[in-house]
């Protein structure tokens, strides 16, 4: 079987995507067999060769010039860019700072503000298509093998369309929204993480952002139930979503 | 006048190069340029309540996650005037600790024994059978599968919040834990064993900086006050006072110094300043590698780390298993600062809380922001006598690793 040319890129991130799949540790060996890593900055000193990919891996959002041009350089590279993470699909937890950029640098870095050049962060799909979109803030280790899987069969993986509260139930935890009267955002949120945090006995923070067909107004009614303030629930709620969170 | 350039810095975590100005032959100036985006923590975390920050600031950095949340809540607690329970401590000491051990196995294993071995990455290591790559990710591997435990997610752990912790990791879970690092009591020592090789590293001076490290008490990594290679001992909440920051125009990081000096926080700095006390070196000086002894002190501290997450499960699994481990929190205002050892050094939160539990000022100091000058200055003090350009780019990478910097972390900066 030929090797697949594989790369793992991120803009504005955390890591925590890139290091989920290095956290693979125990199938880093058979990674390697199957894929020949084109560009992995974080674990690798190889000079890219700039070739093509079959497939890019990107992690993070689009803040500064380069990395729209960089970005944009990889999709004519690759066969299959997929988005892996919050940052990369919808911006994540890096839309959160709204407020006039320029300012808001300046309120960092002074004077050296204008040196640097940014916008605020925008997902992937604002500027190039994205074939398989990865959710989670991170995707989960067995999400990246699946999807290192299919992509050196040559296909995509499955993704679930169903909402964390299914997978919950599955497990047959207690159920922390009606039973613990905790502010879980399982029902709205997109499965694939095996409802880890619930199983642990923590809530479930919407990480992977919204399922289809959520029903966000009864979700919202039950976590004022708990007492939370609307603007509570409503930061709560957007955390990870990248929708546009308006000023109280 | 020549301008080299080492782009991109591969093996550290976030964007960045090393801008090396040659003049007849001789380096004369050199720059780390962090080009890593902003990402504004500081200003988003603004306005929102008292509990949402714990997970928002995990995001910062995914190799440092745990420590920022850790560091949220402590500073969060002190600014609301919570204790949380006894038990609740210990459990978040071994998600630090797991932490700790997983970030300096990534360190060692993954991003510096290819430099040791002359490749590329740890893939070549790994086709290659090299039996301290594959021990080095199974350290690694363990020290997720503690993040894992005490945390309830490896990356961006879900247990700590402020007043506590979720819940107690399970007892069988913590007593096959404590098996697991049962057994690698003996085989720790000789994998740390690599790197105290000096002919594994290139030529060094001596590390620079006023070392900076947390003011340990019985934990090496938590403390009230802040020690430096001075002799100063400085109460954590007057952190403004001793460091100075400034902005440069050439990095997205801020540059600290003390009394005009720069400061080095990390392993090599917590194991000067902790000398005699929580533990003695037991291999040869790591100092004697300049900055290279910081990748010797990390193993001394994984030997440490593995030692202390022993006695910390035993505590655990002798604790009342239905003792609270989360008190009430009654939100309000206040003032809180929180200064720890995060795995490249000291880390410091500090938050500002108006009458109704929302953030009205935050700030974040991460250990690679503290050390960007002492990096500066070390390549500049190790390569003067570097002439050959390929030698001098190869060995720019090196120095720079050596500091683990951890870039994505650096630039959340924001002063209000
Ligand atoms: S999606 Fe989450 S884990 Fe991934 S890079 Fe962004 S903040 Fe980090
Ligand atoms: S605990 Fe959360 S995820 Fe699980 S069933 Fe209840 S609401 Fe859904
Ligand atoms: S349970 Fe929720 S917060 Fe936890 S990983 Fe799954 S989607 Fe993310």
């Amino acid at each position: 079987m030929k090797k697949l040319r594989l790369a793992y890129v991120r803009f504005t991130s955390c890591c925590g995507c890139q290091l989920t799949l290095l956290n693979c540790e125990e199938q880093l060996a058979a990674i390697d067999a199957v894929a020949e890593v084109v560009a992995f900055d974080m674990a690798s000193s190889r000079p890219d060769d700039g070739g093509p990919l079959d497939a890019v891996l990107v992690e993070g959002s689009i803040s500064r010039p380069e990395e729209l041009v960089e970005l944009l350089r990889l999709r004519r590279r690759a066969e299959i860019l997929v988005a892996v993470g919050a940052c990369a699909l919808t911006g994540g937890v890096n839309v959160l700072a709204h407020g006039d950029r320029i300012e808001l640098c300046e309120g960092v870095y002074g004077e050296c503000a204008r040196e640097k050049l940014t916008f605020p962060p925008q997902p992937l799909c604002r500027f190039v298509r994205v074939d398989l979109q990865v959710a989670g803030c991170p995707p989960e280790r067995s999400e990246h093998l699946q999807l290192l899987g299919a992509l050196a069969r040559g296909g995509l993986p499955a993704l679930p369309e169903y909402a964390v509260c299914m997978e919950c139930r599955q497990r047959e935890n207690l159920c922390l929204l009606l039973e613990a009267k905790q502010p879980c955002l399982g029902p709205v949120t997109r499965a694939g993480c095996n409802a880890l945090c619930p199983s642990f006995g923590a809530i479930c923070e919407g990480c992977r952002g919204p399922v289809t067909e959520a029903n966000r107004a009864e979700e919202s009614r039950l976590l004022l139930g708990l007492g939370l303030s609307e603007r509570e629930v409503r930061a709560r709620l957007e955390r990870f979503s990248g929708a546009s969170h308006e000023d109280p | 006048m020549k301008t080299l350039s080492l782009q991109p810095l591969t093996r550290v975590e976030g964007h960045g190069r090393v801008e090396m100005t040659v003049q007849t032959g001789r380096l004369t100036a050199v720059r780390l340029v962090i080009t890593e985006s902003p990402r504004l923590f500081e200003a988003l975390l603004l306005g929102r309540s008292w509990q949402e920050v714990p997970a928002l600031v995990s995001r910062i950095c995914a190799i440092c996650s745990g420590v920022h949340r850790v560091a949220a809540a402590s500073a969060l607690e002190s600014a609301l005037g919570i204790d949380i329970p006894p038990l609740a401590r210990r459990v978040r000491e071994l998600l630090l600790l797991g932490g700790h051990i997983e970030s300096h196995a990534l360190h060692l294993f993954c991003l510096t024994l290819p430099d040791i071995a002359g490749t590329e990455s740890i893939l070549e290591l790994l086709r290659a059978c090299d039996p301290r790559a594959r021990e080095g990710l199974a350290l690694k591997g363990l020290g997720n599968h503690i993040q894992e435990l005490a945390g309830g997610r490896v990356i961006h752990p879900v247990n700590v919040e402020v007043g506590g912790v979720v819940r107690l990791p399970p007892r069988e879970k913590l007593e096959a834990l404590l098996a697991e690092l049962e057994e690698w009591s003996g085989r720790l020592p000789p994998l740390v064993e690599g790197f105290a090789d000096r002919r594994g590293y290139p030529p060094a001076t001596p590390a620079l900086g006023t070392r900076i490290a947390v003011d340990c008490d019985d934990f090496l990594l938590t403390g009230r006050s802040l020690r430096f290679s001075d002799g100063r001992v400085v109460a954590g909440e007057r952190y403004g006072e001793v460091l100075e920051e400034r902005a440069v125009p050439w990095s997205n990081t801020k540059h600290s110094r003390t009394a005009g000096v720069p400061l080095l926080a990390g392993a090599l700095a917590r194991l000067e300043n902790a000398a005699g006390r929580a533990l003695a070196p037991v291999l040869p000086e790591p100092s004697a590698a300049g900055i290279h002894g910081n990748n010797l002190a990390q193993g001394l501290e994984l030997i440490w780390a593995l030692r202390e997450a022993r006695r910390l499960v035993r505590e655990l699994l002798a604790g009342d298993a239905d003792a609270a481990v989360m008190v009430a929190v009654r939100a309000g205002a206040g003032v809180g600062t929180c200064v720890i050892e995060a795995p490249r050094g000291l880390l410091i939160h500090h938050y500002a809380l108006d009458d109704q539990g929302r953030v009205a000022a935050a700030d974040i100091l991460t250990p690679t922001a503290i050390n960007q000058a002492a990096i500066e200055a070390q390549l500049l003090a190790d390569l003067q006598g570097v002439t050959d350009e390929s030698v001098l780019i190869e060995r720019a990478g090196r120095i720079v690793r050596a500091y683990d910097p951890c870039i994505s972390c650096s630039v959340h900066v924001l002063k209000g």
